[in-house]
């Protein structure tokens, strides 16, 4: 049923850009239109003060020595700025969040494709796969921090106690510096994975059934089906869910902060964790500002490509 | 009726004992409502007490740690306390000890008021102890002064525990490794001085003796290899170890468990006596206009509290009010009179904006130490490293 509603509103937007619709937006914009700019004002009003002022206010701040304690907050130019080129702790948390984001971004995708081919297959009692991979997405990142710390735990927890059945020697795996980010990632994996698998579940029921037959009709096999039509197919879907993904990734910090608190020995510190520590347990406020400016260049980087590589697909 | 906002950071056993006497307070004084606030303890607390006294409309009273008041006070974040008005509530110099007074004060002015002071101290398991031939006469337990012969101790209790002989956790938990850290440090005689924009001194090879010492007895006999704070009380609470390194204040946990258990400030091991604690301490947060009927109020609340701290004293932590201490009733509190004399032997943070119980350096202690702990790293890289670190924070600009 929704799959069918699915495709009957993508095939609609396909046949949009026809060049009578095309001229309407430019038409709109150009009129005065007060009502137009009635509705947008409440979104507008929260916009500007919980977006555009913070933004430039921060930018601001980071040109100060502001201190939480309110102690001199003067106008000191760049230095925070160069100060935070040559901090040893800001570019190995920078590295930390990116560490993160490669080695999150890759399994998030795959097993997300792979579990949503799965089930695209035709396995009886669909809504129940798609409830228990979506469900943990709905969870508070405390509640998943906890489960994981609990199973994670070296002495009582649940996996090494398994594992030791197995005659495997103790992981210490929240403990160990080689090992706790993997840690964090496989619960990160756990917990969010569904989203990424809905999105590709929904992209897979879109496609229409003729290619399939037309190509079975050729000879093609199940894997050839996949690799030849599924795949290129979901070519747009896997640019959006990357992007979405190293996005959401670059932004760690929930999950960290709870398991590790980016122990052990800093293996863990994300990026957005070194600038709440030095902004608010470390007093400098404005220091914190300008090293939260260098990494929102990154995000935006990121996001001006995948603004890039989305306008090249839709042209 | 004024209602005064006070905030502080205890919780679990802690948390219990301060509600009961700030209910005490309040039925004391009809003129006053104290409504308390608690925040986690660490650094949710002192940011938002930071952030409360920055915009001027804070609590009227909040509890820190004594370490934590040289972050706070050069800032202008806390007022002084007005020696006068508390001599009008009977509190005066006289009525606490020689090193928590000192504590208390920065360039002359009195900025907190030493509810307690805490102690990093050892307890025992007096069945494991005495099956193992190590108690005296009196039934305490015999007294070392060298490292190995501490461990010999210990290791006497393994053959009783058929585990180990000592339980320290510290995984993950800079402050753990820190209070023992600086309690051995501390008895070399030694000391570290931050001064911002000079590099950390302190005795280099002190540092790395008492981390040597510290790695040595994590070798799965003498005490297990890697233990969190948690599963380490948990192990001594089992009887699976005849010694804890730990805070005094988890003595309520040891009562509940109904445990055969003695205390003892950490024996004497490197020449000076020295025990790490810190100090429950009440601040005034700056207000922005000071209303002078409720800060009153606050003083007689504080003053109470103080005089009423024999309560507090069950919960493991050592008043600083020197007649409670000296009364007959905290005299007969066992095992708490027999670390009493920590007060006298107390070693705080070494003073900056940055140190102190609960801070972020005490957690980069830990990115440097915990390797070292672990058999990971050598103990003269591990303190190198960390003094590079603190080095670094030391050249930054001072924020307060």
């Amino acid at each position: 049923m929704s799959s069918s509603t699915v495709s009957r509103q993508t095939s609609q937007v396909r046949t949009k850009p026809t060049p009578g619709i095309k001229a309407g937006p430019s038409l709109r914009r150009s009129r005065d239109n007060v009502s137009g700019w009635t509705f947008a004002a409440p979104f507008l009003v929260f916009f500007l003060v919980f977006l555009v002022w913070p933004i430039l206010y921060g930018f601001y701040m980071s040109l100060t020595g502001k201190s939480l304690t309110g102690a001199n907050d003067a106008l000191i130019g760049f230095s925070n700025y160069s100060e935070a080129f040559a901090d040893a702790g800001m570019w190995r948390s920078l590295g930390n969040t990116l560490y993160f984001t490669v080695i999150s971004t890759v399994p998030l995708v795959l097993v997300a494709l792979v579990m949503a081919a799965l089930l695209n297959i035709g396995l009886p009692a669909q809504w129940l796969w798609r409830l228990s991979y979506f469900a943990p997405f709905l969870l508070a990142s405390t509640v998943v921090s906890l489960f994981f710390v609990w199973m994670y735990n070296p002495q009582l927890g649940l996996i090494n106690d398994f594992l030791s059945k197995f005659g495997i020697p103790k992981i210490g795996w929240l403990n160990d510096p080689n090992v706790a980010m993997w840690s964090i990632v496989i619960a990160t994996l756990w917990w969010t994975v569904g989203f990424n698998f809905l999105l590709y579940l929904a992209a897979m029921q879109n496609i229409p059934a003729q290619h399939y037959e037309a190509a079975s009709l050729d000879g093609a096999g199940a894997w050839r089906q996949f690799f030849s039509i599924t795949l290129p197919q979901l070519t747009p879907t896997t640019v959006m869910i990357v992007l979405l993904q190293i996005l959401a990734s670059l932004k760690v910090f929930d999950q960290i902060y709870q398991m590790t608190s980016g122990g052990p020995g800093g293996s863990t510190r994300p990026v957005v964790q070194y600038i709440f520590e030095t902004g608010f347990t470390g007093y400098r406020l404005g220091y914190s500002a300008a090293i939260s400016y260098i990494f929102f260049g990154l995000i935006v980087l990121v996001s001006a490509l995948q603004f890039v590589i989305t306008r090249r697909r839709s042209a | 009726m004024q209602t005064i906002n006070f905030w502080h950071l205890l919780s679990g056993g802690d948390g219990v004992k301060m509600q009961a006497m700030i209910a005490n307070a309040n039925n004391a004084n009809p003129g006053f409502k104290v409504h308390p606030t608690v925040l986690a303890w660490g650094p949710p607390y002192y940011t938002k007490l930071a952030m409360a006294s920055a915009g001027g409309r804070p609590p009227e009273v909040a509890i820190m740690h004594a370490s934590r008041v040289p972050g706070y006070a050069p800032g202008g974040l806390i007022e002084p306390w007005d020696l006068g008005l508390l001599a009008e509530y009977g509190i005066t110099p006289e009525n606490f000890a020689p090193r928590i007074w000192e504590k208390s004060q920065q360039n002359g002015k009195v900025f907190s008021l030493a509810l307690d002071s805490h102690p990093f101290i050892m307890f025992y398991n007096t069945d494991i102890a005495g099956k193992a031939g190590l108690l005296e006469s009196n039934g305490l337990l015999q007294e070392v002064n060298s490292p190995d012969a501490f461990k010999a101790m210990a290791l006497e209790m393994q053959k009783v525990t058929k585990a180990h002989g000592l339980s320290l956790g510290y995984l993950n938990l800079g402050a753990q490794m820190w209070r023992l850290f600086y309690t051995l440090y501390k008895q070399h005689g030694a000391e570290i001085v931050l001064t911002p924009g000079q590099p950390m001194q302190a005795d280099r090879d002190a540092a790395i003796e008492s981390l040597e010492f510290m790695a040595s007895l994590f070798d799965d006999t003498i005490a297990a290899k890697g233990n969190d704070i948690n599963t380490g009380i948990a192990e001594f609470v089992r009887g699976d170890s005849g010694m804890l390194f730990s805070g005094g204040w988890e003595l309520p946990t040891m009562k509940k468990a109904k445990l055969p258990v003695d205390a003892a400030t950490i024996p004497t091991l490197f020449g000076t006596p020295a025990s790490y604690a810190d100090s429950h301490s009440f601040v005034l947060p700056r207000q922005l206009a000071v209303d002078e009927e409720k800060r009153k109020d606050a003083y007689k609340f504080v003053s109470d509290i103080l005089k009423g701290s024999l309560s507090w004293a069950e919960a493991g932590h050592i008043p600083a009010y020197q007649p409670v201490v000296q009364s007959q009733a905290y005299r007969d509190l066992t095992p708490q009179v027999h670390y009493a004399n920590a007060a006298d032997i107390i070693a705080y943070d070494p003073e900056a904006w940055f140190s102190g119980s609960g801070s972020d350096w005490q957690n980069y202690f830990a990115e440097y130490i915990q390797n070292v702990l672990l058999g990971r790293s050598k103990a003269k890289d591990g303190w190198d490293g960390f003094v590079a670190r603190t080095n670094d924070l030391l050249s930054r600009p001072n924020p307060v």
